[in-house]
């Protein structure tokens, strides 16, 4: 039977609320830097020069000798309902105050109650007397996790003051949104916040977030979705499409994800409510809400709950007529033309991102009943951000075949100084297809005309291919690739004519795991504009070089018998069944040449086994490339999110650590494992005159607004065109480099120069891109591991 | 107080739906019955019934009066519009407002409403308030309808564990013949009629004992006598407002336009699609006809319809695809919401892309990277 929630409205402010979800989202009490002896001083570095920077942080401060007085709230007899159990609490105003937080059973209070344990007689309404123990369980320091926890929900609650809107875990201000009527698209403004114990102060990180909207139901997709892929494919387009997805309701203010469909009820289909009676989804949205749902034929979308909210729990239906989608789908993200429309709104410039922001600020300040309420509880903040000193490390020189490259660091790119050089290592095409459809042959020859005019300058050796035309369908495709792709076939290029996925995915599932051999599908629209189309060779010739194990540039690496590893997670959102982790491991001192191997693993399966067995055969591969096993290796670790720090630490870590010991018992390298997180909250801006600006790449940040329990720095690599730059944050959980962090500074930055799809710097190190690159290409399309023939070349780009 | 829970906690066993429930319910059928536009629930507690009442989409303002502040604050953000009500803002207007104040007090903001609901609000009052109530809610407020719920205390011996009253914070609790003399007293000296009912059966057997809720309907007998009867009374402004919401709604300029470009972009599009698409490789099979979605289906046939009319013919020209407005005007959501072409017009100017003459509207013709 179906569960359904009954009541609308937000949920009571409570320590289990939305965003304070016992789940620890700021892996608040993981401290790993304690076990580090090196850094216990210092995690500092100093190479460099200074810059001013000003970030998104604003100082909490409260008053001397503050603290939080938790309280455990027993009664006597027992009361099982929250609601009866903190009204018979708070018929004892007088005596706890008014301003308290409750959850049920532990009361939080400003202030200190006379005695330790305080007995509270209440009547309920039958007459029941009920004696309320408040014994106090703990004095919490402002530093405390659970005082931290405690800070963020007070401030959600001020937010709720403001009258913004909660749409899961943020905050959007509703009443000027922007409408993008060319996609039907609305975005809100709002702000991300949360509260925690920094390097020297509690302070609150505010960032702004949009929120993309769309004004058309659930229902509306489908009907759009049925005519533009017909019956036959309709349901599996639909569950491609909207599984997934977060909706928000007519009736309610909660968000749901899409975990099913099913097909197999309707509006009129009944389900069972609390009180065991039976109901059709009609009635129940008529006689709840006043709504009548006008299509009877639709499908219900199913919500799996992960949690028991309020006294429901299990699958919950939804109607799609009653449904809006949130967010954006891949398929939108995938539409440049949205996204462009879209980045005008939402890339803020520093000095705009920056003001919003202060228009948060402003509204706390100026709202009396939020002031009121900070006051009852003996808190402000700072309302002037933080400013601090960062570091601009030197920028790298780019290698290439004995020449040595400088190039403008503002734009962190030097595709125009290296080009026409040759590469360190050119992989010649002596023997190689071409497949093409009759309607591309002409784009086909364009290509072909232009790679034989861009290779030579590379040095790479490019012989006649073998031009093979197929009609436009999949099964033509493959069958040429069966009877024409023998073993010396260096590579095979497939011009597409549209950006159908079956065709691409096909092509690459049997060229990765059957035949492995390394190809490059290009879409013919890339090749029709005669103005980009020497460029588009370029790249298109060194990225077929890296596919069959060539090598572009290098930077400079001052450490021996390292070997970096880079993971990376992709999550199947559709099938929601399966995860990927690429994995991906230098081969070389140069690191030019990787090893990847990828773990395919059903949901809920734990990642270690299979990484314990893809760093066995890494360090076995690197062991056969350089006649020795690696005394140093570094594992950049992407893909973890929020408040999984902890199994990282206490699984994870481990495992590498058994791993290496299983090797043999005098092999003792230097392990350093370092968690690499994209989305972070903290932004940075440089001070230059009386403006913001971006910094600059190479921005280094590892005070103030980093945690003083962790190992851990701020770099800012790439740069951005528009709106503000995302710094990545690296945090060291594990390391027996004895290295400065100076060092493991520079040495992540300079990682984040050697990703051969794009010659400049990347906003994560090149391991870690790799590794997302295997992984997406093997959960979008594959399915399964790739042949290991092809573990020692790039053939994921 | 929380008395709508209290009520369930112990009475789940004997009324189902629990009590509190049921008068909600009866409060709701009421609205259906009469329709009003403007509704206030006097003593609206922790605003339950108001968030039911703004479901009811005949009610375009809703008031919420209660003397203590605390319990309102505590939910009342569940009165704001939804996400959803700003991506599509309905018809009506809905306003949705709390006042912090006491029933004893007159205030002019409770004026010129239709209905007013007064739910296990009397036994709370102490007597100087009680005495002043039918001044304030039947002299003043002068409502077309007043409802008052309040227990029975014939019930209470059949309630397990009730020993004096029902809940520590009533002042009082009356019997069938006490409730309805106060009633019929009150209906009288306003020129009200007054009809008596309630909610939660009492057991077979017992049925002397009459509703656990007993309710008076209350019926002004002569309608307003107009202007002159409100200006001779206090305007001076008592009650606190502590919450105030106002929905977004299509009577609203801003909301409209908004609405009337986002369809029009979306219908001119849509046909665009269809148009070009016909004229693709891989453009739409004929032959594939939906059978879930009749919407769609229609808005294909009804497009080949208009095509044939010549003025309403979307053209391509250069780069550019011509949509008509008059075209566009004629899908039956645009009209809707606009009414009349100059409405049409008037809406979107400045807003939407058109032709010079303005009889278009244009959208570039260059392929959308997919």
């Amino acid at each position: 039977t179906i569960g359904l929630q009954v009541s609308s409205g937000l949920q009571d402010l409570s320590l289990r609320d939305r965003g304070g979800r016992r789940r620890d989202f700021h892996d608040l009490g993981v401290n790993t830097r304690q076990a580090m002896v090196h850094v216990q001083e210092s995690k500092t570095g100093f190479s460099g020069r200074m810059i001013k920077l000003t970030t998104n942080h604003f100082r909490l401060t409260s008053r001397p000798q503050w603290a939080l007085y938790q309280y455990h709230v027993g009664y006597s007899p027992e009361m099982e309902a929250r609601r009866l159990r903190s009204a018979l609490l708070f018929q004892h105003e007088e005596h706890i105050g008014k301003t308290h937080a409750f959850d049920g059973s532990i009361l939080f209070l400003p202030k200190k109650l006379e005695n330790k344990v305080t007995e509270l007689f209440s009547r309920t309404r039958n007459g029941e007397d009920v004696k309320i123990t408040v014994t106090l369980t703990n004095e919490l320091p402002p530093t405390s996790p659970t005082c931290l926890q405690f800070y963020n929900i007070i401030f959600r609650r001020l937010l709720k003051m403001l009258n913004l809107q909660q749409i899961g875990r943020n905050y959007y201000n509703p009443s000027d949104p922007v409408s993008i009527p060319n996609h039907r698209l609305m975005v809100w403004l709002g702000f991300t916040s949360s509260i925690l114990q920094y390097e020297e102060n509690i302070m609150l990180c505010a960032d702004v977030s949009h929120k993309v909207l769309r004004g058309e139901t659930v229902l509306d997709t489908m009907h759009s979705l049925h005519s533009q892929v017909g019956e036959e494919r309709f349901r599996d387009t639909c569950a491609k499409e909207l599984i997934g997805l977060i909706v928000l309701t007519k009736y309610n203010n909660r968000t749901y994800r899409i975990d099913d469909i099913d097909w197999d009820n309707n509006p009129k289909g009944t389900f069972r409510k609390s009180d065991g009676s039976e109901m059709s989804f009609v009635e129940y949205y008529r006689k709840q809400y006043n709504i009548e749902i006008t299509d009877w034929m639709q499908p219900v979308l199913i919500s799996q709950m992960k949690r028991k909210r309020g006294n429901i729990q299990g699958p919950v239906a939804l109607i799609p007529e009653l449904c809006s989608l949130t967010g954006l789908t891949d398929k939108m993200r995938n539409d440049f033309s949205m996204m462009k429309d879209l980045a005008i709104h939402t890339r803020l410039p520093p000095e705009q991102r920056q003001r919003e922001i202060g228009r948060l600020l402003n509204y706390i300040q100026k709202d009396d009943n939020v002031q009121k309420e900070l006051r009852n509880w003996g808190l402000s903040f700072d309302y002037k951000s933080v400013s601090f000193t960062g570091r601009v490390v030197q920028g790298e020189k780019i290698f290439q075949s004995g020449n040595m490259f400088d190039y403008n660091p503002q734009f962190a790119d030097w595709t125009k100084e290296t080009r026409g050089v040759p590469l360190i290592r050119a992989v010649p095409m002596d023997s190689w297809l071409l497949i093409y459809t009759r309607r591309n042959y002409d784009v086909a020859n364009t290509l072909l005309q232009s790679l034989f005019k861009v290779t030579p300058s590379m040095g790479i050796r490019m012989n006649k291919p073998n031009m093979i035309e197929v009609d436009d369908r999949t099964e033509a495709y493959l069958r040429v690739l069966q009877q024409r792709v023998t073993p010396d076939t260096n590579i095979v290029v497939c011009i597409l004519s549209s950006s159908r996925k079956d065709k691409y995915d096909a092509i690459k599932k049997y060229l990765c795991t059957d035949c492995p051999i390394p190809s490059q599908c290009v879409l013919a629209r890339t090749l029709s504009k005669p103005q980009t189309i020497m460029t588009v060779a370029t790249k298109i010739a060194l990225q077929m070089n890296c596919k069959m194990g060539g090598e572009l540039w290098s930077v400079e690496i001052p450490l021996k018998q390292v070997m970096i590893v880079g993971i990376d997670c992709y999550h199947d959102t559709v099938s929601g069944k399966q995860s990927i982790a690429g994995f991906v491991s230098s081969l070389n001192q140069t690191l030019t040449r990787w090893f990847s191997r990828c773990i395919v693993q059903s949901r809920g399966q734990e990642l270690v086994d299979g990484i314990k067995a893809c760093l066995q055969t890494a360090l076995r591969n690197w062991s056969k490339w350089n006649k020795c096993l690696p005394s140093r290796i570094f594992v950049y670790r992407d893909g973890v999110g929020d408040g999984q720090l902890n199994t990282l630490v206490n699984y994870e870590v481990p495992q590498f650590l058994d791993c290496l010991k299983s090797i043999g018992t005098d092999y003792c390298p230097r392990l350093t494992v370092i968690v690499v997180k994209k989305r972070v909250g903290a932004r940075f801006f440089a001070e230059v005159g009386a403006g913001l600006k971006n910094p600059p790449p190479g921005t280094v940040v590892d005070t103030v607004v980093t945690r003083p329990e962790w190992y851990d720095f701020f770099i800012v690599s790439q740069t951005v065109k528009n709106g503000c730059v995302a710094p990545t944050h690296y945090n060291v959980i594990y390391d027996t480099s004895q290295l400065k962090p100076d060092h493991v500074q520079r040495l992540t930055y300079k990682l984040c120069h050697m990703y051969y799809n794009w010659s400049g710097i990347i906003r994560v190190p090149a391991p870690c891109q790799y590794a997302h690159k295997l992984a997406f290409l093997v959960g979008q399309s594959i399915h399964r591991e790739p042949n290991l023939m092809l573990s020692d070349r790039l053939f994921y780009l | 107080m929380d008395k709508n829970f209290k009520e369930e906690f112990t009475q789940i066993i004997k009324f189902k739906p629990p009590l509190y429930k049921q008068r909600h319910q009866f409060v709701k059928d009421l609205v259906e019955k009469y329709k009003p536009k403007k509704v206030a629930d006097l003593g609206c507690a922790d605003c339950s019934l108001l968030r039911m009442l703004k479901f009811c989409s005949c009610i375009e303002v809703l008031a919420g009066l209660d003397i203590c502040a605390n319990v309102m604050k505590e939910k009342m953000h569940t009165l704001s519009p939804l996400p959803l009500d700003y991506l599509q803002p309905s018809e009506r207007s809905l306003t949705v407002t709390l006042h912090h104040g006491s029933v004893a007090h007159k205030d002019p903001c409770m004026l010129g409403f239709d209905l007013v609901t007064c739910i296990e609000l009397i036994e709370h009052l102490q007597e100087p308030e009680l005495k002043k109530f039918p001044e304030v809610v039947f002299g003043f407020m002068a409502p077309s309808i007043v409802v008052i719920s309040t227990p029975n205390s014939e019930f209470n011996p059949l309630l397990p564990g009730v020993m004096l009253y029902r809940h520590p914070d009533h002042k009082f609790e009356w019997n069938q013949a006490q409730f309805q003399s106060w009633a019929l007293e009150t209906a009288r000296c306003y020129d009200y009629s007054v009809e008596f009912t309630g909610v939660g059966h009492p057991p077979p057997g017992m049925e002397k004992a009459g509703f656990c809720t007993q309710i008076g309907v209350f019926i002004r007998k002569h309608p307003q006598t107009g202007e002159s009867v409100q200006s001779e009374k206090p305007t001076e402004a008592v009650y606190k407002t502590v919450f105030k919401a106002v929905y977004p709604s299509l009577k609203d300029e801003k909301y409209l336009q908004n609405a009337v470009i986002s369809e029009v972009i979306f219908t001119a599009q849509i046909i665009k699609h269809r148009l070009m698409s016909k004229h693709e490789e891989y453009g739409d099979d004929p032959e594939r006809k939906s059978k879930l979605q009749p919407s769609m289906d229609c808005f294909s046939d009804y497009l080949g319809k208009l095509v044939v009319e010549k003025n309403m013919e979307p053209f391509v020209n250069g780069n550019e695809f011509y949509i008509p407005l008059a075209t566009i005007f004629s899908f039956p959501k645009v009209n809707r919401l606009c009414g009349s072409f100059e409405k049409l017009c008037k809406l979107i100017a400045g807003k939407v892309r058109l032709s010079s003459d303005g009889s278009a509207v244009m959208l570039s013709i260059e392929h959308e990277d997919e």
